[in-house]
């Protein structure tokens, strides 16, 4: 069943959750498992959601074995013995008719596959234990019992996985869809309990889970938070045999392998019945369903658990890895049977005997556990779940990113990641396979030879292919010259695709879609060991089969290809590998429809070859004519894909797409994204010899080296593009179809991209002949000298008569003239010529009018000084914008009323006070961005709103830095840097990698200001609806939904252009969603991005926002003129530089921004007037009062259709609840009224807070600076502990917080997530236990000591004490920790000085600052991007350099007193507080053990470092450790 | 882009004039050139702005400024030549005599001194012509069509050739002795030598367009004729009609308007006029009556042909003087003070003067009465001029030369027998497609939108093409 309502579109919902397992070791059942596990779940509560209706969960379930005693005590009828019958879990219809028709499909089915049909059992449940939506769709859920004679075991398993495919597709075809009809469970060895719940629902409902005699060992739970609240009662988790948190970001391609290779599967298991185990998946369903479902179909299919995971999810094996030769044989030829299953995951997995946990190759979500001497294992997201005494506990552990875990109840042991790979990656002799298989060409990736150029007909091919100067100039040759993409600045207000009126590139109408959120972006540079571009091409074979032949491919490094290459597989003779040629011409006719023949004949052909045994076929344009046009090879290869995937061949060879077309990183990155396994740009690589010529390409810069240097620059951007959207490898990208089109007709999108989302349609196969016929013919046409040219582009640079923007040069002069002159006629000019859609169609609001209203009289309108309340200008960080110009802001802002946001650099704590004239220059909002620069507790205090920004709409889905010389001495200290040192924000907020990691975020923030509102920004793109639900139930008050259009300092020119969609669509499919799932009333909604005029501002309005930001225009108004420099510091009005002669240019005054606000406000007001609303409030969501200008006459345009975009709220509503009370009763006959705007915030829920008891016992410390010392027990459960105490005190005391040790608090137990959060200086927290995830998040100068309970017997630096993400993004303080850390451990510490007794992987990534000391081994990717701070390392294996990321730092040996003072003092006070043994043992062996510490120094750091000290005449500086001492540096 | 930050590091450099002394005995150019190193630094400065104004705001032709700016940065002049060479009929004429919008509204005109935009123009234009790669582009099709364009000024020759390029035969039809029109005639040798235009019309014929001199359409060829036997007919007729300045005496003799004194000029120099129809300024005290462009035109040809003294007077009152390298009005061309090369030869100016008189013995100018005035404003914001009492003066002067603007087309004969429609400010009507009232004639330039900058008209001339290109196909 597709739901699918206005822009909404339930394939992108999303969820994240908590899960985890426990069992019993020697396989004894016993009922305490089943207990515990629903205590463990009660304790993650806090992981999941409720909707709308306050009770409704998103789910919750238990898998189970099958509790054999308690059934037979509970049925009517003799079961056989235990593990000879099969036990099903049904939820069938609550309808009478269908209830009787789906009994009799199921008993009917039993008897036709030859099974007996031995009995039903009513499930009791108790239904007042559900919310109202839960109830609504309530099925009848029963179980029932069969045997097949006397099979058991494992055959007997896959006859009931047979009989339940078959019931399946009988139910499918009796119509039932799987919310009619649902087996969440059919084995002889396990069964599932799940549903619309929360956990605390869970006995409750399920009164069976409470009887003594219903027993297990194994237990495997899941929690889920979902981004929305339909009730889907199927998707709950756990499936049959996995319970996943996390997201498959690759789905797209991983289904349409499947359905290709389901029509080559055979196995020796099935025989015969192999056709009724088709289709595999169902599409309908959930990413971890239909993952759930493949799992199955390999274990089935005879390969064991983990090996069936390990292909899955493989861990990464490149060659920076340190694994076992035949480990990485295993991954490498696996690779070539099967693609991964990309995207962050725990995933806990089971088939009844064994049960296991396995994390994704980033580690992307948590997983910890324990074993205990009694023999349980515990396994869970969080640590301290369940009561374990101390002195019970052998092991406390975590998964690790790539890592494993079973345990056997039938071995009865634990098997650990190497002894379970060891086993798996040796059953056969995958590396002789490999090596005798694998086609690997010599001279393939070799150096290019200098391609011929051909220079008369160049500029005739590079028009016929659209080129530009720009492509030329702007985008290929920065790209030959230094290896990476362009980077540009600004916004991207080009006229959209659609809209423009010179032929288009069919790349152009696609947007890279990216993470946000639900799953984090990776960081491709610095955490690049994960990535990989290499992959297979060739013909796959059966699945369920293990052969030689199955590696009989060709492996690519990665997927573009020179000249040279293509010619190798053109033209060299390889047994089992043949490459044919297709051409992609089309000829020219005047009646046109010759490219839909030519698709057809393209795909026909292709087709052909591919029975004919061909192994690559290669599509190619070369050789184009007058008559000969090339199909737009995106086009060529989508319909291609489309075709092979329909026929059930695409697996059987490889397309690569040989095309003048492709010149810059997106259009490589769709063709690879819709399929293709390799790309040569031929005409790119003849280009760079014209540009040689020319002398773009300097003499010393060989063809051979331009050519290697563009191909490097793509291969990064290809990186980049996966990497934002959470995937990691280039095998599960390609064909990954991860975009969403715009403009584009369904008709089209449905023939050849039939994955992506296209929701305003656009043109289609007719419209995109013309356009390319166009194109080409311009490039054939000679009876003009001025054709011969290429255009200048003017996308990137304003052309008159190129590409239209929507800010002309004739605005920027006006608006200045208005601001400047405070006339508001040159106001109305300005926004005369920005509205004018007849010479200026940009953007799809150009297309809105206005529906005629009751007009009122202006003066009774709202005061422009309320409706400016609304606006804020937006986050542009003190870094990218002058000192001047961004106080200029920030205090026109202020006298305003309105808000403006400091960015993510921080702010100068002078700010906070007020100046002289009255005026205040504190940004009301303080951004929280992934870098976390100078996120203090001061800084959190002194804020009207937090914004947690998770994506930035110039380049969503990645990060950013500031290069060195930016960072001056007043940007260093307001930012906790050190200056002349770059400053890298990483790609994702390092602690949300998940909805639940962000709804903790703005719990801790909460905490942090609980008089401060919390908001979400997003950026638009397909899907941005859902994403808004979730932050809406992680309970932000406000989300921002950011235009992908949106400005920046500086970002690769193939993000600004391509990545992120529009607000008009994502605001209106954000209004849509949370109106359906009535979360509206509770949260207000901004939006940005290319706002300009009053008109703008109430088509937001009206499509839902209620609150505005501005950017672009903000600088405009004080002087900027669009020079789209600002990434290069040569501003030349002195806005967007921090060097001193061109911050003198400056003259912005907060008098000009303020006009800006207050004309933009009196056309609000005119607008409003005219169309009848008195109140800006009564406008919000009016969609009704909009509609699409049906006179424009634009050939493309015509094509488009906002009924989607337009749907009003009220339709929507009635639509849905029409929907609900056709599925159940009329019980939904009473429909509330839906808010359509913010009515009512929610109220932060305190209620487990400690802070309130802490903050109440420490008055006397707050108010007086008295010590106090106070005790407290702790849970998982209280999370952030000590933020909001810490507010008190930074509210009172700044940054310099109390005197150390003044508030002592000795705790016990568990403690939740960010324990320590932004702790203040004076605050000092024992904790005797554990704590979990983001322990001393963003530490603001406070102490944290943590050690194992009294009583334990673990060797505590042996065992995990602490979660993952450890001290992020800490700015001061000191924590000692007795025991191991998670991964990413101080990420982004910019002053915090640390002891830990072993790390995970990514230690002091990004670290600017700050003194690390790990008294034990660390994981891989030690210090990536580490520019500051120090580390120490005590490495007894001397092998910490092969883990450590050596690209900017060293590692260098003890030898200063000073260091070793320092190290002394440090561990010293680490016995002290936390008494660790084996501190006390180091300490004994001193002098033995100081050689084998290292020191790890970040260059640039050093450098800084020695700069400081000379000016500072050589006082103690280069002791460097010592954070004070540092930031003191960083003053001078 | 240029080289980045290369407007931090070089200063803004024009090549100025030649001495006084010197060029006041001839007629040959007064600008000098800078050189080509040097330009290099200059076009280092352009910084290749995201919104360049200087093409898109300053520029009429919307040159493509920055690019051919950053080629001169890398040297590469041929792909200079081919970026200007796009947008620009004849860039060695407006590199000479352009005022140059575009360095008024050059981003660095914000708060310091513009690109020197023409100066690199020329240097490129020039540089083409010495390399020998200006040369005609001769259409690759022939349409088979027929243009005929009657009038040869800026806007006819930019319109003849891209109509020629487009493949049509076109005529141009020029009253005058040679083609040119207000190039060749209204603006002196020493501003732009006759030859710079003549080398460039040999590229013109080269390319197959063909130039009918001394025939004056409506009276040596009919109207209905020149219909017939073409396809279209564009008219760039100008828009010659001076603005008298109304007081008594103007009709003496010795008063006469600037573009007839300045025709007369060049004629002479170029030997087309007996001695005897040569009006010279010779030991004449000469009043030049307008403070603009034409005006100036006026003082350095009376101070060549050897003026005892000259005088220019300006009506309006005199701009505020502004020192600085940058724009106060940037992006718009300021209204600041400006002094020609000619005002720099001799002259004295003077502002808010209003001629009351003129007179002399028998009909020769004699004498002028003159008094200040000053502006003011009527209630409905309307400039008002006002006389201040006892300013009044005389002056005795022997010729006056009246410089002060034109305002409509020369009513023809021509004008009569197409039927064209004017409009009220006395020049031809079109439509958006340059169409005027009558099918298949078309006009632009000055003779539509009234006096003008030779850009302007050149531009209309291009768009005209286009839409004649449109209406031929």
């Amino acid at each position: 069943m597709k739901e699918h309502t206005g822009l909404y579109d339930r394939t992108f919902e999303h969820d994240a959750c908590g899960v985890g397992f426990i069992a019993n070791i020697n396989g004894d059942k016993t009922h305490s498992i089943i207990e515990n596990s629903i205590r463990a779940l009660i304790n993650l509560e806090h992981r999941g959601a409720v909707g709308g209706d306050m009770k409704t969960g998103d789910g919750a379930g238990i898998l189970l074995q099958i509790p054999d005693e308690f059934l037979r005590a509970n049925l009517e009828f003799e079961l056989p013995a235990a593990g000879r019958y099969g036990a099903g879990v049904f939820f069938l219809p609550s309808d009478e008719k269908l209830f009787t028709s789906s009994t009799a499909l199921v008993e009917e089915t039993t008897a036709a596959e030859g099974g007996l049909f031995l009995g039903w059992r009513k499930v009791p449940i108790n239904r007042s234990a559900l919310g109202e939506t839960a109830l609504q769709s309530l099925p009848v859920i029963q179980q029932a019992f069969f045997s097949f004679e006397e099979l058991q075991g494992e055959v007997l398993e896959r006859k009931l996985y047979i009989l339940r495919k078959c019931m399946e597709s009988a139910a499918a075809r009796a119509g039932m869809d799987i919310n009619q009809f649902y087996i969440p469970s059919l084995s002889a060895r396990t069964m599932v309990y799940k549903g619309m719940f929360v956990s605390t629902q869970f006995t409750d409902f399920y009164p069976d889970v409470r009887d003594k005699s219903f027993k297990s060992a194994i237990a495997l739970v899941h929690q889920r938070y979902s981004t929305n609240t339909f009730p889907s009662w199927s998707l709950s988790q756990p499936f049959r045999h996995i319970a996943h948190n996390g997201e498959i970001n690759t789905l797209r391609r991983n289904m349409n392998n499947m359905r290709a290779r389901e029509s080559s599967i055979s196995s020796p298991y099935f025989g015969e019945e192999i056709s009724k185990i088709t289709p595999i998946v169902n599409p309908d369903t959930s990413d971890s369903a239909i993952f759930d479902s493949v799992y199955e179909l390999l274990v089935q299919g005879g390969r064991d658990l983990p090996h069936a995971m390990m292909m899955m999810v493989p861990e990464a094996f490149g060659t920076r890895y340190h694994i076992s030769e035949d480990k990485r044989a295993f991954y490498e030829y696996q690779a070539a049977v099967m693609e991964p299953w990309d995207g962050p995951a725990a995933i806990v997995f089971t088939d009844g005997i064994r049960i296991g946990a396995t994390l994704d190759r980033n580690g992307l979500r948590p997983g910890r556990y324990v074993i205990t001497k009694s023999g349980q294992v515990v396994l869970a997201s969080e640590a301290g779940v369940v009561d374990i005494p101390p002195e019970d506990v052998v092991e406390k552990g975590r998964l690790a990113p790539g890592r494993m875990f079973v345990v056997d109840t039938e071995k009865q042991r634990v098997i650990k990641d190497n002894a379970l790979k060891a086993s798996v990656s040796r059953r056969r002799p995958y590396r002789r396979w490999l090596e005798k298989n694998r086609i690997e060409l010599k001279g393939l990736f070799g150096l290019p030879h200098p391609v011929d150029l051909d220079k008369e007909t160049l500029s005739t091919r590079q028009r016929a292919f659209g080129y530009s100067i720009e492509d030329m100039i702007t985008i290929i040759t920065p790209m030959a010259l230094k290896g990476q993409e362009p980077i540009g600045s600004m916004g991207n207000d080009a006229a959209l695709a659609v809209l423009s009126e010179r032929p288009q590139l069919l790349y152009d109408y696609f947007k890279q879609m990216f993470a946000q959120v639900t799953n984090p972006p990776i960081d491709a540079y610095r955490e690049s060991l994960v990535m990989s571009l290499m992959s297979f091409v060739g013909r796959e074979r059966n699945l369920l089969e293990e052969t030689p032949e199955h590696c009989r491919q060709l492996k690519l490094a990665h997927p573009i290809l020179t000249n040279d290459d293509l010619h190798h597989l053109r033209n060299t003779y390889i047994p089992d590998f043949k490459g044919e040629t297709v051409s992609i011409l089309f000829p020219r006719s005047e009646e046109g429809g010759e490219l839909q023949k030519a698709l057809e004949r393209v795909c026909t052909e292709v087709e052909q070859k591919i029975d004919a045994g061909c192994e690559l076929v290669i599509l190619s344009d070369r050789n184009i004519e007058a008559d000969k046009i090339p199909i737009p090879a995106l086009l060529a290869m989508g319909a291609v894909q489309q075709h092979l995937v329909q026929r059930g061949k695409r697996h059987l060879s490889g397309i690569v797409v040989e095309t003048g077309e492709a010149r810059e990183v997106h259009h490589f990155a769709t063709l690879v994204g819709y399929g293709a396994s390799g790309v040569n740009p031929y005409l790119v690589f003849e280009s760079l010899v014209d540009l040689k010529q020319r002398g773009y390409i300097p003499q010393d810069l060989t063809i051979e080296e331009a050519t290697e240097n563009y191909i490097n620059a793509v291969k990064k951007g290809l990186l980049k593009v996966m990497s934002k959207m959470g995937i990691s490898t280039l095998r599960s990208y390609r064909g990954s179809q991860m975009y969403e089109a715009l403009g584009l007709n369904s008709e089209l999108m449905q023939s050849y991209f039939p994955a992506t989302p296209s929701r305003i349609e656009g043109i289609g196969l007719p419209t995109i002949e013309q356009e390319t016929i166009q194109r080409h013919s311009s490039g054939f046409r000679f009876d003009e000298k001025r054709l011969d040219h290429l255009d200048s582009g003017g996308i990137y640079r304003y052309r008159e008569n190129s590409t239209k923007h929507r800010f002309t040069p004739l605005a920027i002069v006006k608006l200045q003239e208005a601001v400047r002159n405070g006339s508001y006629s040159a106001f109305k000019e300005y926004s005369a010529e920005i509205n004018d859609i007849e010479h200026n169609l940009c953007s799809l609001r150009g297309l809105f009018n206005f529906k005629q209203g009751q007009s009122v009289p202006v003066e009774e309108v709202e005061p422009a000084e309320e409706i400016i309340k609304r606006f804020a200008s937006a986050a542009m960080s003190f870094g990218s914008l002058s000192q001047e110009a961004h106080t200029t802001i920030a205090i026109a802002m202020n006298r305003l009323g309105a808000m403006s946001n400091s960015g993510e650099g921080g702010e100068d704590n002078q700010r906070y006070s007020t100046l002289e004239n009255g005026d205040t220059a504190l940004s009301k909002v303080k951004q929280i961005a992934s870098g976390r620069f100078g996120v203090t507790g001061e800084y959190l205090v002194n804020a009207e709103e937090l914004q947690i920004k998770m994506a930035q709409g110039a380049k969503p889905g990645e990060g950013g830095q500031l290069p060195g010389y930016k960072v001056n001495d007043v940007i260093a200290r307001v930012r906790h840097s050190t200056p002349g040192v770059m400053l890298i924000s990483p790609p994702p907020h390092h602690d949300i990698y998940s909805i639940e990691d962000l709804a903790q975020l703005i719990y801790d923030l909460k905490h942090a200001n609980p008089k401060a509102r919390v908001s979400v920004k997003l950026v638009s793109e397909v899907g941005v609806g859902t994403i808004a639900a979730g932050v809406a139930k992680g309970k932000a008050d406000m989300v921002l939904i950011s235009s992908g259009e949106g400005g920046t300092g500086a970002s690769p020119l193939s993000s600004l252009r391509h990545a992120g969609s529009y607000w008009e669509l994502g605001l209106a499919e954000t209004q849509q969603t949370l109106v359906k799932n009535n979360l509206r009333g509770n949260i207000r909604v901004q939006v940005d991005g290319q706002l300009r005029t009053g008109r703008d501002l109430v088509i937001a309005a009206l499509l839902g926002a209620e609150e505005f930001g501005f950017g672009t225009v903000t600088l405009v108004s004080i002087g900027c003129v669009l020079m789209r420099q600002c990434h290069l510091n040569s501003c030349p009005v002195g806005i967007a530089t921090q060097d001193p002669e061109l911050r003198d240019r400056f003259k912005g005054k907060p008098e000009h921004l303020m006009n800006f606000m207050l004309f933009l406000a009196r056309e609000v007001r005119e607008i409003m007037a005219s169309l009848g609303f008195r109140r800006f409030d009564e406008m919000v969501g009016r969609v009704d009062m909009l509609n699409m200008n049906k006179a424009i006459t634009h050939y493309k345009a015509k094509g488009l259709d906002f009924s989607n975009l337009l749907q009003p709220s009220s339709q929507l509503m009635s639509r849905i609840s029409n929907q609900t009370s056709s599925q159940t009763s009329s019980r939904a006959s009473h429909k509330p009224a839906v808010p359509i705007r913010c009515m009512e915030q929610i109220k932060p829920d305190f209620s487990a807070s400690l802070d309130w008891r802490l903050i109440e016992e420490a008055q006397s410390a707050i108010e007086d600076r008295q010590p106090v010392l106070l005790k407290a027990e702790v849970r998982n459960y209280n999370r952030a502990i000590g933020a909001m105490l810490s507010s008190e005190i930074s509210r009172r005391y700044g940054e310099a917080g109390l005197p150390e040790d003044c508030i002592t608090v000795e705790m016990r137990g568990s403690a939740g997530q960010s324990f320590g959060a932004f702790l203040a200086h004076g605050v000092s927290f024992r904790l005797e236990g554990e704590a979990n995830d983001y322990f001393g998040k963003g530490l603001s100068g406070g102490k944290l000591v943590v050690r194992p309970p009294e009583g334990s017997k673990f060797l505590a630096h042996k065992n995990i004490i602490t979660g993952n993400v450890n001290l992020f993004g800490a700015t001061g303080g000191e924590a000692y920790i007795n025991g191991t850390a998670g991964e990413r451990f101080a990420v982004r510490n910019s002053g915090a000085t640390a002891v830990v007794e072993g790390v995970g992987d990514h230690g002091c990534e990004y670290m600017t600052g700050g003194a690390v000391i790990v008294l034990g081994q660390t994981g891989i990717n030690f210090a990536a991007g580490m520019s500051g701070g120090v580390a120490y390392v005590l490495d007894e294996n001397q092998l910490f350099d092969t883990r450590c990321n050596l690209e900017m730092v060293d590692i260098e040996q003890i030898t200063e007193k000073r260091d070793e003072d320092f190290l002394k003092r440090y561990i010293q006070r680490h016995i002290e507080y936390t008494g660790s043994r084996h501190a006390q043992d180091l300490m004994q062996m001193w002098d033995e053990l100081v050689p084998l510490f290292v020191k790890v120094m970040p260059l640039d750091y050093r450098s800084a470092l020695l700069k400081a000290a000379s000016e500072a005449d050589g006082e103690s500086i280069a002791s460097t450790h010592n954070s004070e001492q540092i930031k003191t540096a960083g003053r001078s | 882009m240029g080289e980045l930050r290369g407007f931090l590091k070089y200063q803004q450099k024009v090549s100025g004039y030649r001495d006084v002394k010197e060029r006041l005995k001839d007629y040959r150019e007064v600008i000098q050139r800078l050189p080509r190193e040097e330009l290099i630094e200059q076009a280092a400065r352009c910084m290749d702005c995201g919104t360049p104004f200087c093409h898109s705001f300053g520029c009429t032709l919307a040159n493509l400024i920055p690019e051919w700016n950053d080629a001169v940065y890398r040297g590469l002049w041929d792909e200079a030549y081919d970026r200007l060479e796009l947008t620009s009929n004849f860039p060695e004429i407006t590199g000479r005599i352009c005022p140059a919008p575009c360095e008024s509204s050059c981003t660095l005109s914000i708060n310091d001194a513009p690109v020197s935009i023409k100066e690199i123009e020329l240097a490129i234009i020039e540089h083409a012509f010495s390399q020998d790669w200006v040369i005609p582009q001769i259409p690759r099709q022939e349409s088979g069509k027929k243009v005929a364009v009657v009038g040869s000024g800026p806007a006819g020759l930019a319109a003849a050739q891209q109509l020629r390029r487009m493949g049509h035969q076109v005529t141009v039809y020029e009253k005058d002795s040679a083609p040119g029109g207000i190039l060749r005639f209204g603006i002196p040798e020493f501003k732009l030598e006759k030859a710079v235009i003549d080398r460039r019309l040999e590229i013109f014929q080269q390319e197959g367009i063909e130039f009918e001199t001394n025939v004056v359409v409506g009276e040596d060829l009919s109207a209905r004729y020149l219909k017939r036997t073409h396809d279209a007919v564009v008219l760039t007729l100008g828009c010659r009609v001076p603005r008298p300045v109304p007081v008594p005496g103007s009709q003496s003799d010795g008063v006469y308007f600037a573009l007839d004194y300045l025709t007369q000029a060049t004629k002479n120099l170029y030997g087309e006029l007996s001695p005897q129809e040569f009006i010279s300024a010779k030991d004449k005290t000469v009043l030049v009556l307008g403070g603009g462009d034409t005006g100036a035109d006026c003082v350095g040809t009376a101070n060549r042909q050897g003026a005892k003294k000259v005088y220019q007077f300006e009506i309006m009152p005199k701009p505020d003087e502004w020192g600085k390298s940058w724009n106060p009005e940037w992006p718009y061309y300021p209204k600041i003070y400006r002094s020609s090369s000619s005002h720099h030869e001799g002259c004295e100016r003077r502002w808010q003067i209003k001629t009351k008189q003129l007179y002399g013995r028998g009909v020769s100018i004699e004498k002028g009465i003159f008094c200040e005035i000053q502006w003011t404003k009527d209630p409905s914001g309307r400039p008002l001029q006002q006389e201040i009492p006892g300013t009044e003066f005389s002056l005795d002067i022997d010729m006056v030369l009246i410089a002060a603007g034109f305002v409509q087309v020369e009513p023809s004969k021509l004008l009569k027998d197409f039927g064209l429609q004017l409009n009220e400010r006395g020049t031809i009507s079109i439509d958006e497609n340059f169409h005027t009232s009558t099918e298949g004639v078309f006009a632009a330039g000055d003779a539509v939108s009234g006096a003008s900058l030779v850009v302007k008209a050149m531009n209309q001339g291009r768009g005209l093409a286009d839409k004649v290109n449109e209406y031929l196909h």
